[in-house]
């Protein structure tokens, strides 16, 4: 992908590579009560792969709704139960290897202020045990039409790290929970 | 003559029901708990489990189609790497720590020895991965396989579609491993009663029984749990054990506690394999230097066995050798699997 992304806040741009990450658990609801839940709520969400950006739901016809509910991530029952194929088959370079669990959210790229190797940085947020559970809920106003638009700004994700100090998240544990509070702030329903 | 047709028809008909009821593709052994293995999300097919037990002989798991997991894990010796404190993988290189041994896994519920792995589903990923060992990614696995004819017939069998995913190949290996279950030692004939321990078996029993059973709980000879049993740290691993995957102080240096079953032939022992003999161990057990903060509860108290002991130990730790599970074809290499091309390759 290589996408450039010009940061508000920074002179420097930065250049994603990968961006990957899990959407689970949809819901729709109106005036707070859930209308439509979706089974097997599984997607792979992979920036370059244009088919994984829209998510059909199976709904029944005429439902209303005014919110829709999802979590980023997988959560720890399905951490725990062995494997998975679709979205969640474990050769989609989202679960990890050397301790079980999935990655929920990967994102990497090129940062000038990185000072590792080629100026790379590297987050892969997952884990699924307490207390330590990356699994982020995510609550967005919506209007009541056949096509939900979503928007994803990277921008607010990346506000504020400091890529000097911080370039690389690969284990569970409090870095990865505290840059999985991001995912809160980046998803919008207007462009 | 007519009758002669009929007798013969019969004959071959009850051969048939004998042959299918007594080999259950996975049987409870009496007595024993249930399984943590839940076999409704993977419902065992002779089929899958054949194909699980040529990736499991296939060096077509590992980067340079060279290690297969049986290189590590000879069905002969329960599946252990006899004679390996580390284990060789890719290139020669060698890992961290020594290969355990397999059997009775259903019963498991955290893999490896810091229990990293939650799931038997996902255990090869590990070993798949790990650049000491094959060095591969279960992604160009997939690929490979979904150019081997030998395996593309294979899971034709068994799924009735030549298409084969990560989640197929990992539950298939799962249920090779699942069908490892070594119940036919002479303990267990004597627990069924059909044999009797000697007199220092026997003496051995007890003293096991009041030393040792606590954490090598039977008849599993393991309670799946973690422990610090007194071991000093190797100066050049520096394993932490279990704290590397909890970061929880009361875990550092505690690991596995591994079955015994097989003990015979699953030397060396621990999980650095620092001891060749029985003998090294218990005198580790008797011996143990109070020095560990986290030193297992249990192990506080030393554990006093004289020499005559130690050996009526051994003597009892020698009983849970299951010739049947250790020399069993079922688990050997699959030469008929693999009679169209070598390996699977």
């Amino acid at each position: 992908m290589n996408e450039q992304i010009k940061l508000p806040s920074e002179s420097d741009s930065v250049v994603i590579t990968t961006l990957k990450y899990y959407i689970s658990g949809i819901q729709l609801l109106w005036q707070g009560k859930t209308v439509f839940r979706e089974s097997n709520s599984h997607h792979l969400i992979h920036i370059e792969e244009s088919k994984s950006l829209t998510i059909p739901l199976h709904t029944p016809k005429n439902i209303h709704f005014d919110t829709i509910e999802f979590c980023v991530g997988i959560d720890s029952i399905s951490n725990v139960s062995g494997a998975f194929g679709g979205d969640l088959d474990p050769t989609l370079g989202m679960y990890w290897t050397w301790q079980s669990g999935y990655i929920n959210f990967k994102l990497e790229g090129i940062h000038p202020k990185c000072n590792s190797r080629k100026n790379e940085f590297q987050f892969h947020i997952g884990g699924y045990q307490m207390p330590y559970y990356p699994l982020q809920e995510i609550k967005l106003s919506i209007p009541n039409k056949k096509q939900i638009d979503i928007y994803l700004q990277l921008e607010k994700l990346m506000a504020n790290l400091d890529f000097k100090t911080q370039k690389s998240i690969m284990i569970p544990g409090k870095e990865a929970m505290d840059f999985s509070k991001r995912f809160t702030q980046m998803f919008r329903t207007q462009q | 003559m007519r009758k002669g047709i009929i007798y013969i028809a019969l004959f071959s008909f009850f051969a048939l029901v004998a042959f299918t009821s007594t080999e259950p593709l996975f049987n409870v052994p009496s007595g024993w708990q249930k399984p943590s293995y839940d076999f409704s999300k993977n419902i065992l097919s002779q089929e899958k489990i054949d194909i699980g037990r040529a990736l499991f002989y296939s060096p077509i798991l590992s980067k340079d189609n060279t290690i297969s997991c049986a290189s590590c894990h000879l069905s002969f010796t329960g599946f252990a790497h006899t004679d390996h404190d580390l284990s060789h993988g890719i290139d020669g290189k060698i890992g961290k720590r020594n290969a355990p041994a397999l059997m009775n896994l259903a019963w498991g519920k955290t893999f490896m020895w810091d229990g990293r792995i939650n799931h038997l589903d996902m255990q090869a990923l590990a070993p798949i991965s790990d650049s000491n060992e094959m060095n591969e990614n279960i992604a160009h696995v997939v690929e490979k396989l979904n150019q081997s004819n030998v395996f593309k017939n294979l899971f034709y069998t068994a799924y009735r579609d030549s298409l084969i995913t990560g989640e197929r190949t990992l539950k298939c290996i799962t249920q090779f491993m699942l069908t490892l279950v070594s119940s036919n030692s002479k303990y267990d004939q004597v627990m069924r009663h059909e044999d009797t321990f000697s007199s220092q078996e026997k003496n051995g029993y007890l003293l096991f029984q009041k030393n040792c059973a606590s954490c090598h709980t039977e008849p599993l000879f393991t309670n799946n749990q973690f422990a610090n049993n007194g071991l000093q740290q190797d100066t050049v691993l520096l394993d932490n054990g279990r704290y590397a995957i909890t970061h929880i102080a009361s875990d550092s240096l505690t690991f596995k506690v591994p079955t015994l079953r097989n003990i015979e032939f699953t030397y060396p022992y621990m999980h650095d394999g620092r001891f060749k003999k029985l003998s090294q161990v218990l005198n580790h057990y008797t011996s143990i230097p109070q020095h560990a903060s986290t030193l297992d509860s249990q192990l506080q108290k030393p554990i006093q066995l004289s020499a005559n002991d130690k050996v009526d130990v051994i003597s009892f730790l020698l009983t849970l050798t299951d010739k049947e599970f250790l020399y069993h074809p079922k688990f050997q290499y699959p030469k008929k699997l693999f009679s169209q091309s070598p390996n699977g390759l």
